[in-house]
This record gives structure tokens, sequence and C-alpha cells, in this order.
């Protein structure tokens, strides 16, 4: 991976802001992500910080891999995004100078700012996190296997180990808050947000396959309905922003077996074979969200007839595959190839009990135009889309797939 | 993205023996493999081409990315083999090499530097070389060429060498 480390201030990155700039924060979602600098969390928190600071945060655009060039421009040229970008003035990007060559490129007329030193490449470890192991020369630092460590890095070259800390932009707790209860406790939270994320935030979670924080609520899976007082019906939680003086409920019996229900549907639905699956464990793209939620709940087996039809597996990707098997339907791989590759290879296709997730125009992975940025991979809940490891052998060079579980 | 290249084939069999090395390779399925440099083609013509001149390839894993820890975790070598050919780009070897301290740790690729790359058009272009490869800062190469077929004209319209 491209080791980067930040080489502003927050201070530094104020200096070339002004308060009339309509900024658009634009971060990569691969390597500098796990540098801690880019990705949608680090995203989110500079946006609040430079709020509370009084300047125009406009939009948060996540793009998953921003070295690639015609991606960032179809980035761009997104007809739902062409007001943001036009209105914008300012990008700051979280990328590495590599991707920030390109959105220097690709937004001319805008003033875009960068916030990292590129150092050469390296490793991400358990013990220690990114490493830098083989430095530009520019650096002075000699190629090393055992890597340089961030803080030694930051030391060495007079950088930043971290991403901006919240505490360095003025606290705004006080403004834009709204009284809700939840689950009979008074809470004040900031308006604009979900209930999901408002529960969130305060460490209550609510139950949820189809949404995750990077894209757009769908709420099509149904396990994050909650009651809210005044409601007739059951509301979304991860759909609805939540009001001054809202009265939510997220558990109770009948909520919970609502849940129950669900999630045994679920597992009915296809052979999903936990056991054998990727995500059994967790892997980089996480662990299974489905099979967490069916160990929260307690369930054992499903009380609905078993789905014992196999559908193929897709391999024909070179870097992941895809198993329908798994699939729950919950779309969070069109909206990240949508959203975050802004791609479009993927789609439903068939009706009903026949629908299945399809590459290109329901294709084979390997034949539909995917620019293999994974995104769909980091997005699956369960052990649909993940990546691919082979294993090769014999006089013909067979592959065979390895379980990372 | 890292750009890398292979190395001549000579620079690699001069560092394996016939009779002692039993050999797995372990490939990445990412930059190097838009680079042209790697991926799964690329093991299969290496691993069959070492087969043929004599040297025991065992078998080969390919991971989606080398360069990360967690990743490597998932590769389990046989008891029996003492040497790794690395068919991902230095950042790779590094984490090969930290992760198995006692086994020879073969390298097929220099690393040119960061790319980016259009996959519509098909293109890379060096945007960031390490100085030893200083003079190759804007060259343009098809996606997957390896460092060969170098583009007469400018395909990606980015100005590179970020001051
Ligand atoms: S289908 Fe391909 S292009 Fe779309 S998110 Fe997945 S890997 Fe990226
Ligand atoms: S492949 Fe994964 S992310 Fe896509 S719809 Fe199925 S379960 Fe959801
Ligand atoms: S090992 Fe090298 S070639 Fe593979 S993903 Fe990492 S940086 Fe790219
Ligand atoms: S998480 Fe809200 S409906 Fe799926």
């Amino acid at each position: 991976m491209i080791i980067s480390l930040r080489d502003i201030s927050y201070e530094g990155l104020k200096d070339k802001l002004t308060k009339d700039d309509k900024i658009v924060l634009w971060s990569c979602n691969t390597c500098i992500k796990f540098c801690g600098i880019g990705g949608y969390d680090n995203m989110v928190l500079l946006e609040n910080m430079l709020t509370a600071d009084g300047y125009d945060v406009i939009g948060k655009e996540l793009v998953s891999i921003a070295c690639m060039y015609s991606l960032t421009e179809q980035h761009r040229d997104n007809p739902d995004k062409s007001e943001l970008f036009e209105e914008a003035t300012t990008i700051i990007c979280l990328a590495c100078e590599d991707g920030y060559e390109i959105a220097e490129a690709v937004f001319k007329d805008k003033k875009v700012i960068k916030v990292v030193k590129t150092l050469g490449v390296g490793n991400f470890t358990m013990d220690r996190g990114p490493v830098l192991t083989a430095p530009f020369e520019s650096t002075g630092l000699e190629q090393s296997d055992e890597g340089y460590s961030y803080p030694e890095i930051a030391e060495k070259l007079g950088l930043y180990p971290t991403f901006f800390s919240r505490e360095e932009a003025r606290d705004d707790s006080s403004e834009n808050l709204v009284n809700i209860n939840i689950n009979g406790s008074d809470y004040k939270v900031k308006e604009n947000l979900t209930i999901m994320e408002a529960c969130m935030e305060i460490g209550i979670e609510i139950p949820h396959l189809c949404s995750a924080p990077d894209l757009t609520p769908d709420a099509n899976c149904r396990l994050c309905l909650v009651k809210v007082k005044g409601e007739k019906e059951l509301v979304p939680a991860c759909a609805v922003s939540v009001e001054d003086g809202m009265e939510i409920i997220t558990e109770d019996d009948e909520l919970n077996h609502n849940r129950r229900i669900l999630l045994e549907l679920e597992l009915a639905s296809h052979e999903h074979n936990c056991l054998t699956c990727h995500k059994g464990n967790p892997v980089i793209a996480g662990s299974c969200e489905l099979q967490n939620l069916v160990r929260r709940f307690g369930i054992k087996e499903s009380r609905f007839e078993q789905n014992n039809e196999e559908l193929p597996i897709d391999t024909t990707s070179p870097v992941l595959l895809y198993d329908p098997n798994k699939c729950i339907l919950c779309g969070r791989c069109v909206r990240a190839c949508r959203e975050i590759a802004c791609q479009d290879n993927l789609g439903f296709v068939n009706r009903g009990s026949e629908t299945v997730v399809a590459a290109g125009a329901n294709k084979d992975f390997a034949e539909s135009p995917c620019v293999t940025c994974l995104a769909c991979v980091f997005a699956c809940p369960t052990g649909a889309i993940t990546e691919k490891v082979a294993h090769y052998t014999g006089e013909d060079w067979q592959e065979e797939l390895i379980f990372q579980s | 993205m890292i750009f890398s290249n292979s190395l001549e084939y000579k620079k690699l069999t001069c560092q394996l023996d016939k009779t002692n090395d039993v050999i797995t390779i372990i490939g990445c399925n990412t930059c190097i493999r838009v680079s042209g440099a790697g991926g799964p083609d690329k093991m299969k013509e290496l691993a069959l081409k070492l087969r043929e001149d004599g040297y025991n390839v065992k078998d080969g894993i390919m991971l989606p990315i080398a360069c990360m820890e967690p990743y490597l975790g998932i590769v389990e070598l046989s008891p029996e083999v003492n040497t790794v050919v690395s068919l991902a780009c230095t950042a790779g070897v590094s984490n090969i090499r930290r992760n198995y301290p006692h086994i020879k740790v073969v390298e097929t690729v220099d690393n040119i530097g960061l790319i980016v790359a259009d996959t519509n058009k098909g293109v890379v272009k060096i945007a960031m070389p390490y100085e030893r490869h200083s003079h190759k800062l804007g060259e343009e190469y098809p996606i997957g060429s390896d460092g060969k077929n170098k583009m007469e004209k400018e395909q990606i319209p980015i100005e590179v060498g970020v001051e």
C-alpha cells in the first residue's frame, strides 16, 4: 500500500480556507484509509470540525480508488452530483499525493487542498498499523523490511502521525441540538441525524443489515424498524431523521419478535453454510453481520422451510467471489458500486425469490466492466461478495479457492 | 497505485537452487496485476516456466493484497517449502520477509514508483517515480504491459510531479 502521513496542522488547513469557500471533502477509500487518514469516518470527523468552526462544508464524496483517473472523472460527472460540484469552490483531498494530482486535474477550476505527504510504499501490520518499507529516496530513509512506524516517521520527518483530532476544533456541543427520548431516557443529539445515527452516537445499537454509514439508506431489510410515538406504522431508523421531542422505542418484545422472524427468513432463503464461509471469522472486510445478529438473537434454527437450491458461485473475477447463496439482497454492493465506485456495474435481476445480484449486463464478473476496486467487497455484510484467495497446485496449475475463516 | 516491472528471468533463477529449493509462489492481485508484472496469468506462466527449467515449484497462492499482514495470515506454507518467490511489489516482499524470517524470499520485480490509471482507456501514467527512475516521470503504458509499449501520445491529461 502507498504510505502517506499528514503534513498540515488543523490551523494550517484553516489558513488555506475562507468562510466563503464552498467545501467538498473528497476521500479515497483504499490505501489512505489504512493510513488512518481517508475513508468515510475521517471525512465525517473533518466535516464536524470545520462546521463547528463556521466553515461551509457542502458535501462529502467517498471515492473507492482516487488514483484512477477515469473513476474520478465519473464521480465529478455523476448527474446526481452535478449541482454539488458546480457549487463547490474548494476540494479538501484526503488522498495520497497520487490521488491529489488527479483531483487537481479533474477540478481545475477549484482550489484543491492536499493534507498529506506521500513517502513511498509499505505494509499494514497487525501490531503497528501502517509501516513504510520502501521509502522514496527524498525521505533520506533506507529501505527496511521491518518498516518505519508512523510515530517514528512523524518524528524523523516532522509530520503528524495521526489524523486531525476533534479537540482541535471549536466545541459546538450546544449548537443545533434536538431533544429526543429513547427507550425512556432523554438525550440531546445533533439535528439532521437519522434515528440510527443518533442511537449509534449514544451507544444504542439498532439491528440493521441493509444500511451502512457510507451509503445512502434504502430501508429494505426492515430490521431497524422502531416505534415512534404518534406514528401509526413502525419507522425505519436508518432512513428517518430525528425531530425535536421524538419519543422512540428501539427494542421491545414485539420489535424483537419481528426481527427474529426476518432473520429466520433470511437464513431459510438459501443455504448459508456459515461454517465454511469466508466471513465466519473476522476478516479485513469485517465479519458476517447476519451471523452476528443470528447469534445476538439466539437463533438456533429457522422455523421456515429451508431452500436448498444451490446457485452457482461466480469465481471469474480476478479479485472477488460472488456466492449468491449467501446473498440477502440488501443492495449494499449495488449502492457501493454506484456511489463509492461510481461504476453502476451491479444491479438486481429477476423477480421475487429468483432475484439475484448481477454484474454488468447480467454477465459474469470477468465479462463485466468491473474496475476491481473492492468497494462491493467492503460493503457486503455477509459472505456473498468476498475477496478471492486462490491456491494453485498440480501439473496444470489447478485453481482451488481458499476460505479465509 | 504502484508500478512495478518484471526483473529479468535470469536475475530470479540465479538466486534459486534446483536441487534444494522447494518453492511456493506468493502473488498479489492488485497493483502488480494492473502493472502487468503479476496476477494469476503471470503466476501460471512463471510457475510452468520454472518447472520446465528444472525448479521445484510446489504451488502458488494468490492473495488479493500482499502488502497487508491480515491477508498474508491466510497463507499456510507446506512444511517442505523453504523458498518463496514473490510476485508482489517491494512492499509485498517486505511483508513476506518479515512474516517468514527463516525462508528464502526471492523478488521478481523492480518498483518504479506510483502511477495513476485510466481503466476506460486502459492506460497507466507514472506520477511519482522513485528517484532512480525519475526519468520515467510522466511516461504512459498500456495497463498490464509490464513497462513495455510506451504510449507515444499523452492519454491521461494530468500534470504530474507534485511540488
Ligand atoms: S463490482 Fe467491481 S467496480 Fe463495482 S464495486 Fe465491485 S469491484 Fe468495484
Ligand atoms: S451481495 Fe452482499 S451486499 Fe450485495 S445484495 Fe447480496 S448480501 Fe447485500
Ligand atoms: S503488495 Fe504491492 S502490488 Fe500488491 S497491493 Fe500492495 S502495493 Fe500493490
Ligand atoms: S437497516 Fe434500516 S431497513 Fe435495513
